[in-house]
């Protein structure tokens, strides 16, 4: 066919006609889909930074969130806030992990079968979980007592003023709780708070078995000034770098970074630090202006002639390899003389040094040597925290002692207690196992006890709870903080809510839900607020009306809450704590109660307990980044290890993986064998934190032979002067199983070996001797 | 010659048919050049009510003055705008507010109980698609956008719309209103006189901004 002008047209419109009339469109193409999930790679939006506090690091620290579409992305620290600056502990970047855990309890729940079962129901908030509470505080309040993780701040307002308004108490719960600590501080330099440590501006520093890089208080700001001590701006101008001894008889995280490790019998730091002093003193090397005098009683070096190097070197353990040539005692000496003279200079102590039947005054005598080298109250020493800026905040964490658990267990099983409400505290993980707290909620009858657990994860306390009222996540939620240990001058940290709990998850606040139960319980007298937001903005009210810090940068109260929700607190860099003056006798006090500790049980070795780098004490094992973090030390992962000195191990015929059963008088557990070559010979270490069994699987998941609490074979009798487990002073033995698994660890498979033959290029040794 | 008195019928009809005609030539004709008139290329009701004018208007107009590309995620980053997915809907929706919603009259919660009811019984939303190139056409909205919001401050006379000049660079929301009309202004989102998205439309631009008119920049 010829195609004409008339054709074209024709079969052009014929087309049109045949493409509509055959719907030649697809209807997908007319159409597009909203997908009913996210894709995954397709991850856009605007990201906002909320200032908040990181409530999973107990020191308190300032974060920010960063937040996309109501979701929190990433916790890092925040710069403005005083006490972290900017910097954060890995235990509050995974507060992401606790809030979006899949195992995180959705609403409330009721028991339905026997205690400790695990059996619940869920049951809504309205009515019957509020109801069921309610009758429950009505009806037994008297006694009741009520446990928490350490609270400060508000919400530690809110919580004693509750628990003393109903006829009960409030106790704070820590595995290794810091009661000695805290009267060490008292009796030294008479404060109720704990100290800062001016690390970043000292030369010298002297550490007693506080591994304050890893675990101990503040460890995020003082790992910050180590940097500085270390390597800071202020360091290379000047050209010095501060030196580092670390006196501890376990290889810790601070051993490993300490220009000199003295590993030293197990509470025998005491010692050591009164004769360090008795060389200060009798060689003259005080810090002028140092009244010994009064510090002696006018008996100068003779108040502590007991403690001469001579007299005490033998019974310090210190290997002889160490000594670099020297007597025991001329080792001592020296460090006495470069303590003294290369200042200014800090001693510190916590941890192992203080939990011992001596711990209070190991940790006196340590803390006392501050007042010979000029260090209490000054830059580059000890800096002291003042009072918390309003009155009825309180700024120092009530803690129970294992003397106080052992009351509270008894008062449960006389039956003078019959309600138990739990916050975030694990206790019967936490308390050795012969203490019998565990068989003290251990009663089916509710007339005899009703617990209430407000925890947002099953665990071995809230697990034998009768009713669970899961809390709001830290990032969900809004709360104040006065940092302990504080920067020296007075903070509040704010916490706001950054995000709200995932559609599937109904948990309430635990701070509104006591307000609230509290007013319809009739005591709104001590508790007035309807919520704690309206309690921080009572608050925020108070401070601006103080008028300095950071209320005098606003004119309203109003603006003075944005900002502090803006920067994450309030502070006033003036007002800073007060500069002690030592007690006339501090020394005599001290050297009068210089004992040398006692250890239970009899095994071979010194059983030294730790707090695990991210687990601590087992409350955060079931978060699996925290169970993935590598040890500092020995890079184990996920399994609870027991570290025997390489030479030791070799003899006993034990190999790494190898199951060793560690028993003392009270118990044994079992755990994989790390052989250490930095350990001392006559001890055995084991890091808390694992032997979970109740939970999230990734706390209890784990072959029971590599997963043990440590605690469990203490002795619940073995405490300090102040009623605080004394935990470490246990002897153990430890004896193979049979069994072997493979350790979990990120080392190479090659073991530790000695590397450099000479003097000079010696960087690790071997120890057996 | 005398007319036929049956010229007058003839011619009545004739000129009816013809108007007739000639409507539907005018009606084909315009919309080969523009939208059809009358609303003939409208899209059908959407399966969901969802107003624009709540959503991206300002806050001063009662809307909440959300960033297109907040929900379009991929405007500036792909070929394609993309619409979001209903749990991006549901996470303001039932984060912020679970009670109500967020929306304050019964018929609003109605439709959106609809977005959650889909949310939960793990469906997609199918909208119906308003703005459409046909298949053979290759439009990546990112380069335009870029051109659009990035840059030294110019002036450019752009022949879409109402014509005018525009001072560049302009703000995203003000870029997306280029090609698809003020749609915070739209509590129903369809084609606006003026930006028929044809390829006149597209060659016009391109031609007056000095960008290459190669069929295959925009052809497959």
């Amino acid at each position: 066919m010829k195609l004409t002008r008339r054709n074209f047209l024709a079969w052009a419109g014929l087309s049109a006609i045949g493409a509509v009339a055959c719907d030649v469109i697809q209807d997908e193409e007319l159409s597009l889909q909203s997908p009913r999930s996210l894709p995954e790679d397709l991850v856009k939006g605007r990201d906002n930074w909320y200032a908040t506090l990181g409530r999973q690091a107990t020191d308190g620290e300032g974060v920010i969130v960063r937040v996309m579409e109501g979701r929190a992305k990433k916790i890092q620290g925040n710069p403005k806030y005083p006490v972290n600056q900017g910097k954060q502990s890995v235990r509050s970047e995974v507060g992401l992990q606790a809030m979006y855990h899949p195992d995180r309890l959705a609403g409330p729940m009721l028991r339905t079968g026997p205690r400790g079962s695990g059996q619940y129901r869920s049951i809504q908030w309205e009515p019957e979980a509020l109801d069921i509470l309610r009758r429950e505080l009505r009806a037994r309040s008297q006694g009741m007592v009520l446990i928490t993780e350490p609270l400060r701040g508000t919400l530690g307002m809110i919580a004693d003023r509750f628990a003393t308004s109903l006829g009960g108490r409030h106790l704070g719960f820590e595995a290794l709780d810091d009661t000695t600590y805290r009267a060490a501080i008292k009796g030294v330099f008479d404060q109720d708070r704990l100290p800062d440590f001016d690390i970043g501006n000292a030369n010298y520093v002297i550490s007693f078995g506080a591994d304050f890089l890893s675990t101990w208080k503040g460890s995020t700001r003082l790992s910050t000034a180590y940097g500085e001590f270390r390597q800071g701006n202020r360091r290379q101008t000047q050209g010095s770098r501060g030196y580092l001894v670390h006196v501890d008889p376990r290889f810790s995280m601070t051993a490993a970074n300490a220009d000199e490790w003295l590993p030293i019998r197990p509470g025998m730091e005491g010692y050591l630090a009164l004769s360090l002093a008795y060389v200060i003193i009798s060689e003259g090397m005080q810090a002028e202006g140092v009244d010994v005098d009064a510090l002696t009683n006018g008996q100068g070096a003779a108040a502590l002639a007991a403690f001469a190097p001579e007299n005490v070197a033998s019974l310090l353990g210190i290997p002889e390899k160490l000594h670099e040539g020297k007597s025991a005692a001329e080792k001592i000496r020296d460090l006495a003389n470069n303590f003294a003279h290369h200042g200014p200079s800090i001693a510190l102590g916590g941890d192992s040094a203080g939990a011992h039947t001596n711990g209070q005054f190991n940790l006196m005598a340590i803390y006392a040597l501050n007042y010979l080298v000029g260090s209490a109250g000054s830059g580059g020493g000890v800096r002291f925290n003042p009072a918390s800026p309003m009155a009825m905040l309180p700024d120092a964490a009530r803690v129970g002692s294992t003397a106080d658990w052992a009351t509270v267990a008894n008062s449960i099983r006389s039956g003078e207690t019959r309600l138990v409400l739990v916050h975030d505290a694990n206790p019967v993980h936490g308390l050795p196992d012969s203490l019998g707290f565990r068989g003290a909620l251990d009663r089916d009858n509710q007339e005899e006890l009703f617990v209430v657990s407000f925890s947002s994860f099953l665990d071995e306390t809230t697990v034998m709870a009768d009713l669970i009222l899961p809390d709001r996540a830290f990032l969900e939620d809004w709360g104040d903080d006065i940092p302990e240990p504080g920067p020296g001058y007075q903070v509040i940290g704010m916490q706001q809510p950054v995000v709200n709990p995932l559609s599937d998850l109904d948990p309430r606040s635990f701070g509104d839900i006591l307000l609230s139960m509290a007013q319809e319980i009739g005591q709104d007298s001590e508790l007035p607020w309807a919520n704690v937001e309206e309690a921080l903005k009572a608050c925020t009210e108070g401070l601006f009306a103080a008028g300095r810090g950071t209320s005098s940068q606003t004119a309203s109260a109003d603006e003075l809450w944005n900002l502090m929700l803006r920067q994450g607190g309030w502070w006033d860099e003036g007002a800073t704590g007060p500069t002690p003056s030592a007690p006339n006798g501090l020394l005599n006090n001290i050297a009068a109660q210089g004992r040398e500790p006692g250890y239970a049980g009899s095994g071979d070795f010194y059983l030294l307990p730790f707090s695990h780098n991210t687990l601590l004490d087992g409350r955060h094992a079931h978060i699996p980044w925290m169970q993935g973090v590598p040890d500092p030390v020995t890079t184990v992962t996920w399994q609870t290890w027991v570290e025997l000195n390489s030479h030791t191990a070799e003899e006993m015929e034990l190999r790494e993986g190898d199951v060793v059963s560690v028993a003392t008088d009270t118990g044994s557990i079992t755990g994989v064998l790390y052989p250490n070559p930095a350990l001392p010979p006559n001890v055995v270490a084991v890091p808390l934190g694992q032997g979970r069994t109740s939970g999230s699987d990734y706390a209890t998941g784990g072959d029971p032979r590599e997963s043990s609490n440590v605690l469990d074979i203490l002795s619940p009798s073995h405490m300090t002067e102040n009623g605080s487990l004394a935990w470490a002073g246990h002897r153990a033995s430890v004896r193979a199983t049979g069994a072997s698994l493979k350790v979990a660890k990120f080392e190479g498979i090659f073991p530790a070996r000695e590397i450099g033959h000479t003097a000079g290029e010696a960087v690790i040794r071997v120890t057996n001797h | 010659m005398r007319p036929s008195a049956n010229i007058i019928p003839l011619a009545v009809v004739g000129l009816v048919v013809t108007g007739i005609v000639g409507f539907l030539v005018a009606i084909l004709f315009i919309s080969w050049f523009s939208n059809p008139p009358f609303g003939l290329g409208n899209a059908p009701a959407q399966p969901i009510a969802f107003p624009h004018t709540i959503h991206a208007g300002t806050v001063e107009e009662g809307g909440v003055g959300i960033s297109c590309e907040f929900c379009h995620r991929n405007v500036t980053e792909g070929a394609a705008a993309t619409v979001p997915a209903v749990e991006q809907c549901v996470f303001c929706h039932q984060q912020i507010n679970p009670e109500n919603l967020m929306a304050e009259t019964r018929a609003e919660q109605d439709q959106m109980q609809l977005v959650v009811d889909k949310f939960n019984d793990n469906d997609p939303i199918n909208w119906e698609r308003v703005h459409r190139v046909p298949d053979h056409v290759r439009f990546v909205h990112e380069a335009h956008i870029r051109f659009l919001t990035e840059g030294q401050p110019r002036t450019v006379a752009m022949p879409i719309g109402d014509g005018q000049p525009r001072q560049l660079p302009l703000t995203n929301q003000q870029a997306c209103s280029v090609c698809h009309g003020d749609v915070a202004q739209m509590k129903e989102v369809q084609p606006t006189p003026g930006q028929s998205l044809k390829m006149g439309t597209c060659v016009d631009c391109h031609r007056e901004l000095n960008v290459g008119t190669d069929c295959t920049i925009c052809h497959k």
